[in-house]
């Protein structure tokens, strides 16, 4: 017996063969009885277990792994929610954010108030990007496509080994057929791998493509400056604002930024409030929240600045201009077209040297950019209210002459491989370039891409993708301030990020993401207290000082021979329009097309969901024999046609056609596939923003999904709509306030009330909430931001069309005022928590009651859907559920759930709730911490992403609130207060600034 | 009693000479004849063809309703039409409509007896159990248009593990009692009255099945002296006890819209004005079934032209009052300078459903107009037909009021316009279906004229021993 080392046991130490034979056997116990049995014993024990197994299954108990924590990670408590900083890069410009983790996942994005292309802010697209994480429909692993073959699945390390094989062979012509097609990115750390990607590869080129270019603003720099500086507005300072065809409240990379400074100048209407003007084509939401907007079709956009110019060059209103500018200027004077605005606006101009700002947007030709140079320059705004900056890539060539060299390349045959990084190029590049068609033929196409698209299609390899929650990263907003793009959850499909794409390329091994940003970043940060400074940045989401350097740029004379030539500038030829393209407001450049939330925001003008449509002058509809929304036109442009529903929208420019881009998308997956009609295809690398186009009637008229004007209204309805919108958004000029500043509140007579019996007291918290209409935009952050926090189901666009959507604030659009330029007039819309609330009487159950806060609450388990509710609510603010929304939903998709929300079943109701959850939760933290809840402490997720703070929630029994001071304003009224119902919520009327003389 | 003279048998009794009273039974029929022809009805071994036709139809329909309301259950309330604005549509428009229907049979059983109109035993018994079906398809509509048809018994007051009493606040709550108390009081009323005759088809019983089956619902009635005494004490009784519901009935239905805030709904009209409709309604609908069962059963002896006379009469009095809460509505909307209110009838008229509105006021306050003129009030034809424009038009009624109203209210954001889907189309033909279904098993099964009733205003037989 060998000596016992450990022993389990007395009889172990003691030798017992018994026991030695017993531990010896892993299974003691009939074990073997399965070895040594016959076919008789076999058969009978396997239907026992057979038998046993199928009883186990009369459990209808779903199985889940429990992993307890061996250490439980700092700073975590199982349950409760964390926030974490992180960077949305899109089109080269970034946003900050902060986004909510709940176990490990990611549920809900919000802005990230320290980022100053933020402050707090999100647009819905950024809001629904946590959904994209968990769409099904993104595509799960790497895939090869030989030949025309069928789609191979492969592993990332049958791909990496590859790609290392593939990029040493090209080592040899260093890279002279080597193109990377890249989206737009700010990122330092790809800028880094870049350099060492150009060193191994001096011969490849990199393509960078953005189908919302906005390059247009870099060549008017160019021409101006002389060099492509890029331009900053700081709206805080300007008194009196120019947009030309610039919306620059929401389409702009620094939207978010320059909302919240317009909306400031706008609140407190005893300073001086500031004034915009807004000259274009369709409706933007800047001509939108315009005191004037001038529609004309966007090719006489330049003439009207020019006109402008002109009229500010001779009132002595532009020192210094050079003689041959003068003269350039002059030729605009004799334009055939004029609009009497021009001159109020100039005049508006010249009263304010050194406190206006005058903007073109990146639809305009560069020449325009230039003119605004000279009129900033000429007003002495440079440096003031619009700032320069050095572009971060100087040397780049345009969007447009970069993509059409590679098409070029791609023609010649010059190029074996081409590296997609991200983007879409095979749907959004111009199409005359026929891309998708060269991207096919080329040698070794390679695709990273979120899905496999009409991209990936036609390359060779398909890479999944790591989300920007899932992967490490860096990214720099519109002026410079440099934040990290920190992974939330690992990737849930064995993605890959961009720079560890390019990485691999450059150096031919794979490089975490983590240390490939780290290193960028201790290249840039003081060696010795790097860890703390690089920890300081993760957790901020901002790095301190990396806001680019302003600087003084010269004006070089160059410019006046483009500038004149804008003066020849004429309308499309009778028998032809102007056909305009615009971003998708919710799919952006179509990039969200499969996200459902997005795909069912409302559009903020026409409230089209599911579908963009040909947006026309109502004259021009009739002239074409368009009779209502939905009606066919056909749009023939550069040779290309297409079938497109046509939309009758009243502001929009006569002559000109809108189109968002965006929508149609082939192979976006199963939400996105076939929605809407491809705009791209009418798109040329020469027309990129505006064509000439033929315009007919087609048989046919589509069901457009809206969620306003659900049908057609008729003449009797549109008079009365006319009419309540001015009692409901109540508007007036800032005149007419100073001179009564209780106008609102007059506008319409609320009858005596005498209560039968004495009305609740509310003693402790009393929730109130109150919106600014002078300041909301129109943009839907609110939404998209109430849907995500509070579970809100997409329904789809026929349940749209039915009028059936879910979305519980929503933001009613009314045209006011002259209906051949009418006013746009936005309010959110949302549950009241009316004192005396319509809906609780008539329900039978008492499913919606008040509590001793004075919030309406629904109590989902005892809603037995009667519905009366709904019908008794004045505001129409609750929502059914027709359906079961949520049956199909995949576990996947589950994960974005909001755990603090009950998911609603089927035939309940549902509505605001002024994010009780949230309040709960503060309620909670101020209990334990013996503390009185401070103001702004509660924020409802509708609030919090409002870029124009338009949204003020808080307890009215608190004299310090800002919601009580809102309340107490002399601007605030109760939407239908006249039928009693004492609203909780508020609003505070919309003042506009029209010049004297013009409103 | 008076005495009529049996000599000069006539089919027409409609004179209205009011020195002679006009017989209620004709062309010389006796106790045992009327008796004969009411129970052979019930007893001939083969229904007439029509019966038996219409009785596919309808119980197909009603197959039909089944199927719709599983699709209905399994699916969620969204196979309807129904959207934001207009969350109420079909379901509550039918509800009301067959709650209206019901209204004239109890009318005619307790409120014309207690006034003692003779003529209402002719038709008594039919309409009660026309009342009966009604309120069993109104009722169906309410029951299943809820999200959560599990949980519906949260509406009554039943003691729970919450603690929850119902919203007693609720308009919805009053209707689950104020219809669950006619319907009760009805279906009692009506069956006390079925209890003598009843215990005639059993003492004419010639199958054991018959005799059992009959010997049950008579209840042991022997027709004893005592029997007769108490049987008319209670029949009082429940006259007076359902002469309120009948008013207070409809009243509260119509609270469903009157204390909501609605405009177009938000009217003190509403109880009255509904109340006229009901009857009105009702009235027809009793004509549209009186009209073909007196000829195809033979009973025309016994539901005179005077019956229907008298009919047509209520049906051209509440017409009237229908047409006049029509125009009183308009006059308020604009008197009470409501600028909601008056748009919303305004729209009514004018608006996307004013073809809905004019079908209404042509079918309830133009066609009964026709009834001024005696020739068209004793043609079965024109009555007939009169009845159907009716019901048509008062359902579109109830169709006007709920829908005109939800689909434009205050906030011209949310307008939206309403179409029922297949599967409301269905269901409403499939209620009418379970209506005409029980109906036609009332026929066939049960007495449909009040024997004893008619016997009671019948003269008293001469010099014959009673049979």
């Amino acid at each position: 017996m060998p000596p016992v080392e450990l022993w389990r046991s007395l009889d172990d130490l003691a030798g017992d063969p018994t026991l030695r034979e017993l531990v010896s056997r892993e299974f003691p116990a009939h074990a073997d009885e399965m070895l040594a049995s016959s076919r008789r014993d076999f058969l009978k024990l396997m239907g026992a277990s057979v038998a046993l197994a199928g009883m186990t299954a009369c459990r209808r108990w779903p199985s889940e792994l429990i992993v307890p924590f061996a250490h439980r990670p700092e700073g975590y408590v199982p349950g409760s929610t964390l926030q974490y900083a992180t960077s949305l890069d899109v089109g080269g410009a970034a946003t900050g954010l902060l986004v909510t983790s709940y176990d490990g996942r990611p549920i809900k994005i919000e802005g990230n108030p320290s980022h100053p292309q933020s402050l707090g802010a999100t647009d819905p697209c950024a809001q629904a990007t946590v959904l994209q994480l968990y769409d099904p429909d993104r595509s799960q692993g790497v895939v090869q496509r030989e030949g025309s073959g069928e789609p191979a699945p492969r592993t990332v390390e049958a791909f990496t080994t590859w790609a290392r094989t593939h990029f040493a062979s090209l080592d040899a012509s260093k890279g002279a057929g080597l193109r990377v097609l890249a989206e737009p990115s700010s990122s330092l750390a790809l800028l880094a791998i870049r350099e060492r990607f150009a060193r191994r590869f001096p011969g490849a080129v990199w393509v960078e493509w953005d189908p919302l270019s906005r390059d247009a603003a870099r060549e008017g720099a160019t021409l101006a400056f002389g060099r492509p500086l890029r331009t900053h507005l700081a709206l805080e300072r300007a008194d009196v604002i120019a947009a030309f065809d610039a919306d620059l409240l929401f389409d702009d990379p620094a939207a978010l930024a320059n909302a919240r400074a317009w909306a400031r100048r706008r609140r407190a209407p005893d300073d001086v409030m500031n004034r915009l003007w807004a000259v274009e084509a369709g409706y933007s939401l800047t001509g939108g929240s315009a005191d004037h907007r001038i529609a004309v079709p966007s090719v006489l956009v330049p003439v009207v600045l020019g006109r402008v110019a002109a009229v500010l060059a001779r009132a002595g209103a532009l020192p210094g201009l050079p003689p041959e500018t003068r003269a350039a200027l002059e030729r605009f004077s004799s334009h055939s077209f004029d609009d009497p605005r021009i001159a109020a606006l100039a005049r508006d101009l010249a009263g304010a040297p050194g406190r206006s700002a005058v903007v073109v947007g990146p639809r305009q030709p560069a020449a325009a950019h230039a003119l605004a140079h000279l009129l900033n320059h000429g007003l002495a705004n440079a440096g003031v209210t619009v700032w320069y900056s050095e572009d971060p890539e100087p040397a780049r060539p345009s969007h447009r002459e970069a993509i059409a060299r590679l098409a070029g390349d791609l023609n010649a045959g010059v190029v074996d491989t081409v590296v997609v990084l991200g983007g879409n190029p095979a749907y959004d590049a111009p199409r005359d370039l026929d891309l998708a068609g060269k991207l096919s033929h080329v040698k070794t196409a390679i695709r990273l891409g979120l899905y496999d698209d009409e991209t990936s299609e036609v390359c060779d390899w398909h890479v999944p993708q790591a989300h920007y929650l899932e992967s490490w990263g860096d990214a720099r907003g519109w002026d410079g301030t440099a934040g990290i793009v920190q992974p939330l959850i690992r990737p849930l499909y064995d993605g890959m990020s961009a720079i560890e794409l390019i990485a691999l390329v450059a150096d031919g091994k794979t490089t975490p993401g983590y240390d490939l940003v780290r290193a960028t970043w201790q290249a840039r940060l003081p060696s010795p207290d790097f860890e703390r400074a690089w920890r300081r940045i993760v957790h901020d989401g901002v790095a301190e000082g990396t806001r680019f350097v302003a600087v003084a740029p010269e004006l070089s004379p160059g410019a006046a021979a483009p500038i004149a030539a804008l003066a020849d500038a004429e309308l499309p030829r009778a028998g032809t329009y102007e056909l305009t393209f615009s971003r998708s407001a919710s799919l952006h450049d179509g990039r969200y097309a499969n996200l459902g939330w997005l795909a069912e925001l409302p559009d903020p003008v026409t409230k089209l969901t599911w579908d963009n449509a040909a947006l026309l002058h109502p004259e021009d509809a009739k002239a074409l024999g368009v009779k209502r929304n939905g009606d066919r036109v056909a749009i023939e442009a550069d040779g290309r046609e297409l079938t497109v529903p046509a939309f009758l929208l009243p502001g929009q420019a006569k002559g000109s056609i809108g189109l968002d881009l965006g929508w149609g998308r082939r192979r976006a997956g199963r939400v996105g596939d076939a929605v809407g009609v491809d705009a791209y295809a009418l798109r040329s690398s020469d027309s990129l923003w505006r064509a000439e186009a033929r315009v007919a009637r087609r048989p046919g008229t589509d069901a457009l999904a809206s969620t306003q004007d659900h049908h057609i209204v008729d003449t009797l309805g549109k008079r009365e709509q006319a009419i309540r919108a001015e009692e409901l958004v109540r508007t007036g000029t800032l005149e007419e306030f100073l001179e009564n500043r209780a106008f609102a509140r007059e506008r319409v007579e609320i009858p005596p009330d005498a209560p039968l019996w004495t009305p609740h007291a509310y003693p402790g918290h009393k929730w109130g909430l109150a919106i600014d209409l002078t300041a909301c935009t129109g943009c839907h952050a609110c939404t998209i931001a109430c849907q995500a926090e509070n579970n809100i189901p997409v329904v789809g666009p026929a349940e749209v069309r039915r009028g059936r959507e879910m979305h519980w604030i929503r933001v009613d659009r009314y045209f006011a005022g002259d209906p051949a330029a009418p006013r746009l007039a936005f309010q959110p819309m949302a549950c009241h928590h009316c004192e005396t609330a319509p809906c609780e009487q008539v329900c039978p159950v008492a499913a919606t009651v008040h509590d001793h806060e004075g919030l309406n609450v629904m109590v989902y388990n005892r809603c037995v859907g009667t519905r009366y509710c709904s019908n008794n609510c004045p505001y129409k603010v609750r929502r059914f559920n027709w359906f079961n929304n949520h049956k199909h939903a995949t576990a996947v998709e589950m994960m974005v759930m909001n755990p603090e929300v009950t998911v609603r079943s089927r035939g309940v109701m549902e509505k605001c709730t002024y994010c009780l959850q949230r309040i709960e939760a503060v309620k909670i933290a101020a209990k334990n911490e013996a503390r009185a809840i401070r103001d702004g402490e509660i924020v409802p997720a509708c609030a919090q992403v409002c870029p124009t703070e338009a949204i003020v929630f808080g307890d009215l029994n608190d004299p310090e609130s800002r919601v009580r001071a809102a309340h107490d304003d002399p601007r605030c009224y109760g939407v239908l207060e006249e039928v009693n119902t004492k609203p909780r919520t508020r609003y505070l009327a919309r003042l506009t600034n029209p010049a004297r003389g013009e409103a | 009693m008076a005495v009529a003279t049996l000599e000069r048998p006539s089919r027409d009794n409609t004179s209205s000479d009011p020195a002679r009273r006009a017989p209620l039974v004709l062309a010389g029929n006796d106790y045992a004849s009327v008796t004969e022809k009411v129970c052979r009805i019930v007893e001939v071994r083969k229904p007439p063809r029509a019966w038996t036709l219409a009785f596919t139809i309808a119980a197909s329909f009603t197959g039909i309703l089944g199927l719709m309301v599983l699709y209905l259950i399994t699916t969620g309330v969204g196979v309807w039409g129904l959207n934001k604005p207009v969350s109420w549509g079909f379901d509550i428009t039918n509800f009301v409509f067959w709650v209206g229907i019901g209204h004239a049979g109890t009318l005619i059983s307790a409120i014309l007896y207690l006034f003692r109109q003779q003529w209402r035993t002719g038709i008594n018994r039919f309409a009660e159990a026309m009342t009966i079906f009604a309120v069993i398809c109104a009722l169906l509509f309410p029951g299943i248009h809820v999200g959560r048809i599990w949980f519906e018994y949260w509406i009554a007051p039943l003691p729970n593990q919450m603690s929850m009493w119902p919203n007693f606040r609720s308009p919805l709550l009053w209707d689950f009692f104020a219809v669950g108390t006619y319907f009760t009081v009805s279906l009692v009323f009506w069956y006390m009255g079925l209890i003598p005759d009843i215990a005639t088809i059993r003492d004419r019983a010639t199958t054991k099945a018959r005799r059992i089956a009959y010997g049950l619902l008579a209840m042991g009635w022997r027709g004893s002296n005592r029997h007769w005494h108490r049987y008319e004490r209670a029949y009082l009784l429940l006259a007076a006890l359902a002469t309120p519901l009948v008013l207070s009935v409809h009243s509260v239905v119509s609270f469903d819209f009157a204390t909501s805030m609605l405009p177009g709904w938000h009217a003190t009209i509403f109880p009255p004005y509904f109340v006229a409709g009901a009857i009105f309604g009702g009235f027809a609908m009793v004509l549209m079934l009186a009209v073909p069962c007196r000829q195809w059963f033979g009973v025309k002896d016994v539901i005179t032209p005077r019956h229907l006379e008298n009919m047509c009469k209520i049906v051209l009095a509440t017409g009237m009052m229908v047409g006049y809460a029509y125009a009183i509505e308009f006059f308020i909307a604009w008197y009470s300078g409501n600028p909601v209110e008056g748009f919303v009838f305004i729209n009514r008229a004018f608006g996307p459903y004013a073809w809905a509105y004019w079908t209404m006021v042509f079918c309830n306050v133009a066609t009964p107009q026709v009834f001024w003129s005696r020739r068209a009030r004793s043609n079965p034809w024109v009555i007939f037909a009169v009845a159907v424009f009716v019901n048509i038009g008062m359902w579109f009624e109830r169709f006007v009021i709920i829908v005109t109203t939800l689909s434009r209210d205050f906030l011209p954001s949310s307008w939206n316009s309403y179409t029922p889907t297949w599967v409301e189309v269905l269901t409403l033909m499939g209620s009418f279906g379970l209506f005409f279904t029980l109906f036609l098993l009332f026929l066939r099964f049960l007495p449909m004229i009040a024997m004893a009733e008619v016997k009671a205003i019948m003269p008293a037989p001469h010099g014959e021993a009673h049979r």
